[in-house]
Formats: structure tokens, C-alpha cells, sequence
């Protein structure tokens, strides 16, 4: 109790709070309910420190200033009060002097209101604007991607099989949003065949405004689940908005990742994909080992064999419609085969590497459902000494929070992994629920940063160790 | 959750060593377990004892900051009440802290540490420890003895011959007759109580015999010296265990032939076998893990290494140094080492035990050795006093 009430006094406390709404990505509600969450001001910079951006150094310099001045303020209050024997003045003094701590972190909101109003609304507005004029002049196919996981994976794969037979273009990493569409366009040269633009849905209206700024000519919906819920509040939302880029092309190119949340939303005319077939083709001969997966390809009397970098049988649904639509756009099987063969897995996404001997599958940006369906299904699958499964749980699940988590529970102890390594914090309990009946060895772990910057310490040779999302401090 | 003090550092050659053993290997992946609360318990090299948290921080000693820390802190006191409590003053209200240990792991190479002396206070202070007790570290330690107790056992070792210091203080030439009499050339001379390879010589002649013989006793009272083995391959085997052994894989350390594991080969970045290709940097230079044998050869080395753990009367962790004649296919038995640098975790985690698996383990086998030995009967009832 001291040492929290003390933390809203330390010297490091304005920096701590930029930190907070930077980690919060400058978004209020987060950094609010962050706030209000926040005991121990200590303890909040656990995974980074602030970096010093130029808004960090303005905002971190404004509040420096009006807490100073606030200080100031109180014992100059309590200077008079003393001097003038005026014992409410030396009563309010005090109570300007401490209140500092309680004030700036909503006072230090007026300029980032005012910053977003002035500066950052009209700028993404311009920006927008010249976003679809350079788009609607584009005569490449656009090749919209969106829902609620695998967006980057698509993204990329039909980034690098494309490639294999066209100029292509793609947003980079998991920049999916107006600014960074905007940074898009003004790199394009006017020469690609193709542009794969990624949306990325975080509130209702998302997706629907970005078709309208980017124009595409095609759409593939990589699926749906449970994400970003604190802002969409249901599934059916989430899932009304993404299929928004499907009534924009009136229901014509739309590709569909057909999962079992996406079924209430299909229509005939989309063209819908899985793991056992993909635009016609049928997916056969399936196998996984941590080098890679490869699987058959079949339609009529031709077959495609294809061996990708990527881990997992779920990949194949991905790399299976890639294969197809790059067919269906003219590539040779040859061209088809070499780029899928050139898939390889992404940083943090199913990213295996070896420590001490032991196989670490690297999947901390997974953060949906899905994800953790499909890893916890490679687990099972994959031979080792001893099975690891670590995981924080999901963030942005809402009120599904808890029906969720149960879910994961049952689904990690369906794939039987030696140890479940849970980071501790508000899901977990429930992730316990779910895991009732299991037999192996549970760790909680309070420290995440320790686990992790330590996990050669617990692997050795044989051992496999799947770790599923991470929480970024703002989650914790 | 249960206390476990790690002693580490002590008057050795090896003090250096056995901090980065202790930190590195034991503190570290004994905290990681969170079921024991870790004390660091580190031995200055004039022998003193100082127990704080801040002791299992490396850069206190890299720094070289460890001699001020020590001037600055009250060294530790020991309680032997059925037990071992410690308890230390600190700060200007001489506030007392005192803590009651579970069980202790001693991470003391060499001198004082790994041969046994650390072992018997102990054993008085009837608290549990890892490792091997009273009489195999000291055994082990001795290079002469454990020869001994392992030929007397019917187990081959190398020829060799032994001398005190003073001996080869006072009768040089009578000690250099003895052994150009008993053995032959190439020898290797080595300080009897001493690991890390430290004052150990080759000699091919008289001569090296003889400066060999001066840099051994500089260090040891105690003398060996043994025939060098030809068409040499070397390996080491790590076990654990008490009365059911364990096995990790034979290493091989990729020195050269003419060569042998040194101070600075093991412990700062392999001079000589450093880089090796195909090997892996081990706690101890470049290795190859498992040792590339013929069947019969492995087999026989993993044989040999298990049954001088058994003679030896070796518990919870050792390591067994082993010499192979590759044409005549003998394995000899080299020495034996109570504490492995590092724990060779390295070798073990090649072998599927992880660092926080094998602390777990031995502190395991520590407890296990220690409620054995409370079984057995220490008093017997007889009307001696009364007499008086």
C-alpha cells in the first residue's frame, strides 16, 4: 500500500505515464482503463521503457512543466497561508502540492486532444484522399486481405508466390491502416500487376472505409474469431464489418477462409477455402514436420506437389488458395511450385528455432482463437521428449473473455504437452478451468520477462516449447 | 519453500571458477524453479564468509567492485543448532537477519571446496548437501588415491608413481630414478590435489621431467606422475545419481593429441582447442558430444565410468575423466572431479536434462542421500560415564 501510494511520487512518474499512453498507441480508452487499473506505478515498465519519439519528448516535456508549476503552485500557497496566518490557505497548499500526481494524468490528455484534432485528423483525412485517387488510377488487380487473424501471413504468401510471376506490391509487415496505406501508395512505381493491400479491423466501420479509400478488385477474408471485441462487442459485428469488403465488390472475387464463425455470412457467389480444397483443387497428402510442410494438389488430371517452409496442416488452407488463385491468374505450375516453395515462416508467427538442442516455436504474435487452434494441433501432432505449451492467453476478447479462455484451457490439454507454462494475469484463471482433467505439470508464471529472456534454462535437447502470444505491458 | 544456501568461491586456485559455476549454473536455474529460495553464501579468497543478495550478482566480481562490497558488509555467522542457521548484522542498527537452511549446494572447486572439507562441516552441522559426501571428495581430490581405491577395485589405470613434496624438495634425483625406472616416456606430472588442470607438465625427457616436477610441487604437497597414454582419445563422462547412477553422454574435448585440457583451454575460451570444428563450446572449450566411438569402445567407457562412480562411493553429481588407447582398445580411468565445472550442464542438457531439471535433481538426490544417512543408528548405549 505505501509502496504504491509512494510510486505516484517518484521522480520516474511523468515518464511512466507517457510511456503508458505511447504503449497505448496514443489511444485514450486503452490508456484510461490502464490508468484506472494501475496500482504500483513501479512496476508498470516491465517489458520496455519509453522511447523518445519527438511526441514522447513534447508530451514528457509539458508535463514536467505543469507538474513543476503545480509544486510550485502548492508551496507558494502554503508560503502565504503560513505568512498571512491563514490556515485554509496552508490546508489548500498542501492539497494542490500532493494532488499533482492525480490531475496530470488527465490533464496531460488536453494536448494530445488538441494534436489529434488539429494535426492528425485533417493530415489522415488528406491522406486519404490522395490514397484513392492514386488507387482508383491504378490499373493493377488490388487484392484486399482482411479479418481477424493470418492477415500478414496471406499478405506475405501472396506477396512471395505472385511474385514468382508478377511485379507485386504489399503493404509492409502488419502496417494496415489509413497512414500506413498512405505510405503504400506513395512508394508504388505505377508498374505492378498486383497490390496486396491488408486491412486491419479494429472498430466498427474499418474495413468498409478502407475498401472505399483502396478500391480492390478482389478480397480474400482469412477468418473470423474472437478479436478486438472491447470495440466490436460481438462476433457478428466483427464479422458484419469484415464482410463489408465483400458488398463493396458486390459479392464478385471474394475469397473466403472457410472456418466455422465465417458460415453465417457466405453467400454463393464467394468462393470459399480450407484445408481440403481450395478454388476447385482438392488438398491431399498432407505432412508437418518442423522443416516444413507439404501437401498434393489435385484438379482433374494435374497435380501439384508442394513443399513450403511454413509448419502446420492449417497453413495448408493459406498456401493451397494461393497456389490456386495464382493459377486462376495465369502463373505457370512451375512459377507456382518455386513460390511456395520460397514460403518460409514469418518473425514471431510459427517461427521455429532450436536452443540447446530444444525446438522453440516461436508464435508470440499469434493473438486470436485460430492461432491457438492450430498450435495447439501442431503440438499434439509434432514427436518430442517433453512438450512445453506457454501462453499468456488472448488480449481484446471482451465478453467472451472468459468463454474463450476456457476453450484454450481444453484445447492445450487436448494436445497433452508436458508442462503448461501460463503467464499470469486476469485470464488465467479461466485457462485453469479449461485445463481441468489435465494430468501434466501446470507452472504459473508471475514474471513473464524472466520466463522468457531464461528459456534456454529450461529446454534441452528433445524438447519442444510452442509459445502462443505474448502481453505487451499495457495487458498486464 | 525451502532454503538453499549456495557456497561458492573459497581459498582454491579455482575461486574464479566456481563463482561463474555457482551464479551461472546453480543460483540461476534454482531460482527459476521458484520452489527454493536461494542464498548466496560467497567464501572470500582469505576465507571469509559473506552471505547477501547482492552476492549472486556476476558483475560484482567482473567489475572487481567485490572488494570494496566486502569491506563494506559484516562477514556471516553460522549456528549449528541440530542444523545450520546463519545470521549476519547489518547496517548502523546492527539489524540481525537470520535464516534456517534446508539444504546447502556447494559450488567450492577444488581445495577446501570439492575435497571434502566443506563436505565434513557439513555433515557435523547435520544439514542436507548436493553432491558427494566426506569420503568420496576426498578421495576423488587426490589424484594418488583415487588411483588406488580404483585399481584396488580391479579397474585400469595408467602407471603411475606418486611423491610428497617434500621428497621431491629434498631427493630430486632419487624421485627422477624412481620414475625412469617404473615408467616410461611421455609423462605427464600433475599436483595430486588439484583440478582445472592447473600445474600439470608433459615431459619427453629428463629434463621437463624435472621442471615438471618443480611446478607441481609449487602448488601440492603431493605428487603424481603417469605413463602418457598412446593413440590417445580422451573423454569425460558426467553422471548423477546415489545408489542408481545416471549417465549423461561421453564428450570428447577436441584438443589436439599432443595436448591436454589446460587452465586456459577449459576456462577462457579454449587456446588450445578453441573453435574446433564440429565441436560445441561447452563450459570447458570445444567438445564433441556424444564422443564419435565404435560401439565396443563407448560401451566400455560408459561401463568403466559407472563403476568408478560406484567405487568411489560418488553421489549426486560427478564427473569421470577416462584415457582410450585406440589401438589397443584399453580404457583407463583417469580421475574423477566431485563438482564439474558448470555442473557440464552443457553435456547434459545435450542429453535432455534441462539446467532447471538437473538443479532440481541433485538438490533431490542431496535430500535423499541426507534421509538415508539419518537412519542410520549414531548412538549406542553403554554405562561407560558411569564409571567416572
Amino acid at each position: 500500500m505505501i509502496n504504491q501510494l509512494l510510486s505516484l511520487y517518484s521522480p520516474h512518474y511523468p515518464k511512466i505515464l507517457v510511456y503508458m499512453l505511447q504503449a497505448s498507441e496514443y489511444k485514450i480508452g486503452p490508456y484510461i482503463a490502464w490508468l484506472h487499473r494501475t496500482k504500483n506505478f513501479n512496476t508498470v515498465s516491465e517489458r520496455r521503457t519509453l522511447n523518445l519519439t519527438k511526441p514522447a519528448r513534447l508530451l514528457l516535456s509539458a508535463l514536467g512543466l505543469g507538474i513543476l508549476a503545480q509544486i510550485f503552485a502548492g508551496l507558494l500557497l502554503i508560503y502565504l497561508g503560513i505568512w498571512h496566518h491563514l490556515a485554509g490557505g496552508i490546508v489548500f497548499g498542501v492539497a494542490v502540492l500532493i494532488s499533482y500526481p492525480l490531475l496530470w494524468p488527465y490533464l496531460l490528455l488536453i494536448p494530445l486532444l488538441l494534436g489529434r484534432a488539429l494535426v492528425d485528423i485533417p493530415t489522415e483525412t488528406r491522406a486519404a484522399h490522395q490514397t484513392q485517387d492514386a488507387l482508383a488510377q491504378h490499373k493493377s488487380i488490388k487484392i484486399a486481405v482482411t479479418g481477424s487473424y493470418g492477415k500478414t501471413t496471406m499478405k506475405e504468401l501472396l506477396l512471395t508466390v505472385l511474385g514468382e510471376g508478377f511485379t507485386v506490391a504489399a503493404t509492409p509487415g502488419n502496417k494496415n491502416v489509413t497512414k500506413s496505406h498512405a505510405q503504400f501508395v506513395k512508394g508504388l512505381t505505377g508498374k505492378e500487376d498486383i497490390l496486396v493491400i491488408e486491412y486491419g479491423e479494429g472498430a466498427p466501420g474499418d474495413v468498409a472505409r478502407f475498401a472505399q479509400i483502396t478500391s480492390p478488385t478482389h478480397a480474400v477474408i482469412t477468418g473470423l474469431a474472437p478479436a478486438h471485441l472491447d470495440k466490436y462487442k460481438t462476433l457478428a459485428a466483427a464479422g458484419k464489418d469484415i464482410f463489408s469488403v465483400a458488398d463493396y465488390l458486390k459479392g464478385e472475387q471474394v475469397y473466403v477462409h472457410g472456418d466455422e464463425n465465417v458460415q453465417p455470412f457466405l453467400k454463393k457467389s464467394y468462393k470459399v477455402f480450407d484445408e481440403h480444397s481450395a478454388l476447385g483443387w482438392r488438398v491431399s497428402d498432407v505432412t508437418v514436420s518442423l522443416g516444413g510442410t507439404s501437401f498434393n494438389m489435385t484438379k482433374g488430371k494435374t497435380t501439384l506437389k508442394l513443399k513450403s517452409g511454413l509448419i502446420g496442416a492449417h497453413q495448408v488452407a493459406y498456401l493451397s488458395f494461393v497456389a490456386a488463385l495464382s493459377r486462376e491468374l495465369g502463373m505457370s505450375d512451375e512459377d507456382i511450385k518455386n513460390g511456395i516453395a520460397k514460403t518460409m515462416p514469418f518473425e514471431h508467427r510459427m517461427q521455429p528455432y532450436r536452443l540447446h538442442g530444444a525446438w522453440i516455436i516461436d508464435d508470440t504474435y499469434n493473438g486470436n482463437l485460430e492461432g491457438i487452434r492450430a498450435g495447439t494441433r501442431l503440438l499434439k501432432t509434432l514427436p518430442a521428449r517433453r512438450k512445453l505449451y506457454v501462453t499468456p492467453g488472448l488480449v481484446d476478447q471482451g465478453e467472451e473473455t472468459e468463454k474463450v479462455h476456457k476453450i484454450i484451457g481444453k484445447l492445450i490439454a487436448d494436445a497433452k504437452p508436458d508442462m503448461v507454462v501460463l503467464m499470469q494475469n486476469s485470464v488465467t484463471k479461466y485457462i485453469q478451468e479449461g485445463l481441468k482433467g489435465y494430468k501434466g505439470e501446470i507452472v504459473l508464471e508471475p514474471k513473464p520477462l524472466d520466463f522468457y529472456t531464461n528459456l534456454a534454462q529450461f529446454v534441452a535437447e528433445g524438447d519442444l516449447v510452442l509459445m502462443q502470444n505474448d502481453w505487451p505491458d499495457n495487458y498486464s | 519453500m525451502e532454503t538453499v544456501a549456495v557456497i561458492f568461491g573459497g581459498r582454491s586456485t579455482e575461486h574464479d571458477v566456481s563463482i561463474i559455476t555457482a551464479i551461472r549454473s546453480i543460483i540461476k536455474p534454482l531460482e527459476l524453479t521458484k520452489h527454493f529460495r536461494v542464498e548466496a553464501v560467497y567464501v572470500s579468497k582469505d576465507g571469509s564468509w559473506y552471505w547477501d543478495e547482492k552476492l549472486k550478482d556476476i558483475t560484482l566480481y567482473t567489475s572487481g567492485d567485490i572488494t570494496g562490497f566486502l569491506n563494506k558488509h559484516h562477514t556471516l555467522n553460522v549456528q549449528f543448532d541440530g542444523g545450520l542457521t546463519f545470521f549476519k548484522t547489518s547496517g548502523i542498527t546492527g539489524r540481525k537477519t537470520t535464516q534456517k537452511i534446508d539444504i546447502v549446494f556447494p559450488s567450492m572447486h577444488g581445495t577446501h571446496g570439492e575435497d571434502g572439507a566443506l563436505m565434513g562441516v557439513l555433515d557435523m552441522a547435520n544439514v542436507p548437501y548436493v553432491g558427494c559426501g566426506v569420503r568420496a571428495s576426498a578421495i576423488a581430490m587426490d589424484k594418488v588415491l583415487a588411483k588406488q581405491v580404483v585399481q584396488a577395485n580391479g579397474l585400469p589405470v595408467v602407471p603411475f608413481v606418486y611423491f610428497t613434496k617434500d621428497q621431491v624438495d629434498t631427493e630430486p634425483l632419487k624421485c627422477l630414478k624412481i620414475i625412469t625406472e617404473k615408467l616410461h616416456y611421455p609423462l605427464f606430472i600433475k599436483p595430486a590435489h588439484l583440478g582445472s588442470s592447473i600445474g600439470i607438465s608433459h615431459a619427453s625427457n629428463d629434463k621437463e621431467l624435472q621442471n615438471g616436477l618443480e611446478v607441481a610441487v609449487h602448488y601440492d604437497d603431493k605428487v603424481i606422475v603417469e605413463e602418457a597414454v598412446h593413440n590417445l582419445i580422451e573423454v569425460t563422462l558426467p553422471i548423477m545419481g546415489n545408489n542408481e547412477p545416471k549417465p549423461a553422454l561421453l564428450e570428447q574435448p577436441l584438443t589436439s593429441s599432443e595436448d591436454f585440457f589446460d587452465f586456459d583451454t577449459k576456462y577462457i575460451g579454449g587456446k588450445k582447442g578453441g573453435s574446433k570444428k564440429g565441436g560445441v563450446k561447452g563450459a570447458q572449450g570445444y567438445s564433441q558430444i556424444p564422443a564419435k566411438l565404435p560401439k565396443q569402445l563407448e560401451k566400455q567407457a560408459f561401463d568403466l565410468g559407472l563403476a568408478v562412480y560406484r567405487a568411489l562411493e560418488c553421489s549426486g553429481i560427478a564427473r569421470i575423466d577416462m584415457l582410450i588407447d585406440e589401438k589397443t582398445g584399453v580404457v583407463y580411468f583417469n580421475e574423477a572431479n566431485p563438482l564439474p565445472g558448470s555442473l557440464y550442464a552443457h553435456n547434459w542438457n545435450r542429453a535432455g536434462v534441462s539446467n532447471v531439471e538437473l538443479v532440481s535433481e541433485l538438490i533431490r538426490y542431496g535430500k535423499e542421500r541426507f534421509a538415508i544417512e539419518q537412519q542410520l543408528n549414531t548412538t549406542f548405549k553403554t554405562s561407560f560415564l558411569q564409571q567416572f
